[in-house]
């Protein structure tokens, strides 16, 4: 099941029982929105493929103290819109909550106008945001359910594709924390940390070698899980790998946390290259060609032993 | 409602206050205030704007899209009580709530803007939000004539008018200057009233500055159940000859003793 009709199925349930509820798209759609659309016409709003204005729209909503959902394709609801997040949700502290589709190359091969390899760079910058990347469909329904419970400023991350479940399933205590670890903890095992899709990657080379590594799924990057470092503040060393571009991705939360606490252990970052990705071949090939297949992530732990 | 002499008298207080306190803070925006005095003395006086004594608010909203002339609702907020005297005495003081751009942690600033282009979308989600809940509240969006160039004002007035946003009026205050010149020497704007037809919405134009006609043109929009786009033709600046027209008035500049006395002479 796609993660896109996972989140909106969980809103679709709320709206039975709470009307306070505006979902708002700029032309985007899910079998779970026709749904949305059909049952609660009036909670629903079509704003053209206009992402900027659906953003002040949202605006004006949360103004008046309603729970807001926008929605689209990644690339345009991160990037095109992202001043008038800063000045709405942003600088007026209003809960509002961007479900993003189609994080890094998702869309492939559409070419890099449709790749979203910066928005986690760019959002994290925008200050009061929280930023969720789930990796299966049982994490993304505990985050909206949390998100419908309790609305805030914040970016959620789909991916494109139904991802396989993860087992064992997330708790709501790892959601809480902001990330689940997967393997025992000891001096010896390289950490794998990742999120979305790249987790599943990271948890192949786990389950191959357990005795290895130590996988940990970060649920939410921002705000960034404090208690994390301490986790693994003697470990052999650390790969992060992000399906987004060099710079301001995952690896810089995990090195900037990891400093912070004065923990300094080996961290190697796996992104995606300083570079526009204009290949076709689908997105495993590209992931392949441009350093993000399960061998360059071994190889970039071995540079650690 | 006032008298529209009072209204006048009103206009001419507001702008010899906010000139004083301009005086002082050494900053902010006059020619853009200034051109809009007589329209937000029209609403708040002129009975548009519902005050609620009790509750000590208006139940109408005022957006001042182009947010760096919001500091002309600082006095009218003073009057009405919303915004405490003392804030008011206060500003230019490093621990003064009022800022030269508004927002909404002022008593009786309803939203914070001063990026340019936001709030004709942020009226209409209000709107729509007072639709849905069966809400009897007015919107009333002041956008300057250069957030014209803006896509998200255009995005948003396709919305508005789509989704039938009649307690939604959208305010143009035309003063046809930008930073740089006027708006027609710069990147023609012209005619605003032929692309709001276009759009379908209804366009109202009226002198921006005479109060009378102001607040006919209000009535009119209030009781056509449309969406409105009232043009209302302005001057940057108006009310002081040092200032009036001068686009180096966007921004505050030194002045010296003469035009300080001539200002205020005129403003008298």
């Amino acid at each position: 099941m796609l993660q896109r009709d996972v989140f909106i199925g969980e809103i679709n349930k709320y709206l039975e029982k709470d009307k306070n509820i505006f979902f708002l798209s700029a032309d985007f759609g899910a079998q779970a929105l026709d749904e949305l659309r059909k049952s609660f016409p009036n909670n629903f709003l079509h704003c053209g493929i206009s992402e900027q204005a659906m953003l002040d729209i949202a605006t004006g909503l949360a103004l008046e103290g309603n729970k807001v959902f926008v929605y689209a394709m990644a690339p345009f609801l991160a990037l095109r819109s992202i001043e008038q997040t800063k000045c709405g949700a942003g600088l007026m502290n209003l809960p509002i909550c961007l479900i993003s589709v189609g994080i890094g190359l998702g869309y492939a091969d559409a070419g890099p106008t449709h790749y979203t390899t910066e928005d986690f760079a760019c959002f994290r910058s925008i200050v009061g945001s929280s930023i969720y990347t789930p990796a299966d469909t049982a994490t993304t329904k505990l985050i909206a359910n949390e998100l419908l419970e309790k609305p805030k400023f914040s970016y959620i991350r789909l991916d494109r594709d139904a991802l396989p479940n993860i087992s064992p399933e997330i708790t709501k205590i790892d959601l809480n924390k902001g990330y689940r670890i997967f393997g025992k903890v000891n001096n010896d095992k390289i950490v794998l940390i990742s999120h979305g899709k790249m987790l599943h990657k990271c948890l192949e080379i786990y389950n191959n070698k357990s005795d290895r590594f130590v996988c940990v799924d970060i649920l939410r990057s921002k705000p960034f899980p404090k208690d994390l470092p301490k986790d693994f503040s003697s470990c052999r060393g650390i790969v992060v790998v992000d399906e987004q571009s060099p710079s301001g991705n995952l690896s810089s939360c995990v090195f900037e946390a990891f400093s912070e606490q004065n923990y300094f252990p080996k961290i190697i970052s796996k992104s995606l290259p300083e570079k526009y990705v204009f290949e076709n071949g689908g997105r495993e090939y590209l992931l392949n060609k441009f350093g993000l297949s399960n061998n360059d992530i071994i190889q970039a732990c071995e540079k650690i032993i | 409602m006032k008298k529209i002499n009072d209204l006048e008298n009103l206009a001419k207080k507001y702008r010899r206050d906010l000139f004083e306190k301009l005086l002082v803070i050494k900053q902010g925006h006059p020619g853009s205030i200034f051109s809009m005095i007589e329209i937000i003395v029209a609403l708040y006086h002129g009975g548009f704007i519902n005050y609620d004594s009790k509750k000590n608010l208006f139940l109408n909203k005022v957006l001042i899209s182009k947010g760096h002339a919001t500091a002309a609702l600082y006095p009218i907020m003073r009057d009405f009580g919303i915004l405490p005297e003392k804030e008011w005495d206060n500003w230019g003081h490093k621990e003064s709530l009022l800022r030269v751009f508004g927002n909404i942690s002022i008593p009786g600033i309803d939203v914070t803007s001063g990026s340019l282009g936001h709030c004709i979308g942020i009226g209409a989600g209000m709107a729509v939000s007072y639709k849905k809940s069966g809400q009897n509240k007015k919107i009333y969006v002041i956008i300057s004539e250069g957030e014209l160039y803006e896509g998200s004002t255009w995005e948003a007035l396709l919305f508005a008018k789509h989704n039938k946003l009649d307690n939604l009026s959208v305010i143009i205050d035309i003063n046809s200057l930008i930073i740089l010149g006027k708006t027609r020497d710069c990147l023609n704007l012209d005619p605003i009233k032929d692309k709001i037809l276009g759009l379908g919405i209804n366009a109202l134009e009226v002198d921006g500055h005479n109060l009378s006609d102001l607040i006919s043109i209000f009535e009119k929009a209030n009781k056509n159940g449309e969406l409105n786009c009232i043009l209302a033709k302005t001057v940057k600046g108006k009310g002081s000859s040092v200032m009036e027209n001068k686009k180096k008035w966007h921004y505050w500049n030194p002045m010296s003793k003469e035009e300080i006395e001539k200002t205020r002479k005129e403003l008298g």
